[in-house]
């Protein structure tokens, strides 16, 4: 029980992901990009362009 | 007719660079730059405010996405959540005040300011470039409040260096280097939307035309957007031992630069 909350204090901590990846995983392991992450940035990448060409050349 | 400038895009992606992943830097780094460059106040304070609203909820949803940060919605909040909702609040307060300070043309001493914000900013970088010796600290809520307050107030007599104090604030207060650059990020957005909305509203209310020229929006915005996508990613794969050094002596150069304005070079 007492471990068991420990752990939630633990999780709770600010920081605890970052501070986790940062220590278990190499520079190498921390550059691979999740597909899922790959599509949200070609993603923003897409609303960018149309927003610009809106911007530029129709308004 | 509107353009993309390119040493405007080349500036703005540098600042948005750094500001995602170090905290702080693009207000008070390329607002003076850009008035250099000949463009007026309206040109260009309203301009930042949209970009770096934008960028900075960009980049605090890819800090997310690249978990440097875990910011919960769903109720119980966590605490890093907790601490961008307090930056937050006392920045969105602030930058109201600061934008009606502007607007209603009350008489602020611009040097006195300027010299009080670039001496804090000397001394906060020293102070954490001489904690680097020291093992950080736990997390400290109540110094929190105090460097929130104090950020907010900056902000609020126009004088700059929000980013700075705040990054720094959390520094201070124990927070993970990484974790406090992805609050600084999502907070300034809120921020910056709170400033634009004030910017938008007032003229209205006052009953005179909306002077804010977008000219160098696509450009600020363009090298604003690339960086707060890269930075995010930065932060991620290099280790927090670099960033627990860069961020103290980009405060100091932040202070440095802003002291150096004060003396027209």
């Amino acid at each position: 029980m007492l471990n068991e909350e420990s752990q939630i204090e633990e999780i709770n901590e600010i920081g605890y992901i970052a501070k986790k990846i940062d220590i278990e995983m190499t520079i190498l392991e921390r550059m691979k990009i999740k597909k899922s992450t790959m599509k949200r940035i070609t993603m923003a990448l897409g609303i960018y362009f149309v927003t610009m060409f809106l911007f530029l050349y129709i308004l | 007719m509107i353009e993309i400038i390119p040493l405007v895009v080349i500036l703005a992606f540098i600042f948005e660079t750094m500001d995602s992943s170090a905290g702080m830097g693009f207000g008070t780094g390329l607002t003076p730059l850009l008035f250099v460059l000949g463009y007026e106040p309206l040109q260009v304070v309203p301009i930042l405010l949209i970009s770096e609203a934008i960028t900075g909820f960009t980049s605090g949803f890819f800090h997310q996405e690249f978990e440097n940060v875990n910011f919960k919605i769903k109720r119980p909040i966590n605490r890093e959540t907790k601490v961008m909702l307090y930056i937050t609040i006392f920045g969105c307060i602030a930058i109201l005040i600061s934008v009606f300070i502007t607007y209603f043309a009350i008489q602020v001493d611009k040097v006195v300011i300027k010299t009080y914000v670039a001496i804090l900013l000397l001394i906060m970088g020293i102070i954490a470039i001489v904690k680097l010796k020291f093992k950080s600290s736990n997390y400290k809520p109540k110094l929190l409040t105090f460097f929130s307050g104090l950020a907010g107030f900056n902000k609020g007599i126009g004088a700059g260096g929000y980013g700075p104090v705040v990054m720094l604030g959390q520094i201070f207060s124990g927070i993970y280097e990484k974790t406090a650059t992805a609050i600084v990020s999502l907070s300034e957005g809120f921020v910056s939307l709170a400033g634009i909305s004030a910017f938008m509203i007032i003229p209205i209310l006052k009953n005179i035309p909306n002077e804010i020229d977008f000219y160098l929006l696509p450009s600020v915005f363009t090298g604003g957007f690339i960086g707060a996508l890269i930075s995010p990613y930065m932060v991620r794969i290099l280790p927090n031992k670099l960033w627990k050094v860069v961020i103290p002596i980009y405060a100091l150069a932040i202070g440095i630069y802003v002291l150096l304005q004060l003396f027209g070079i």
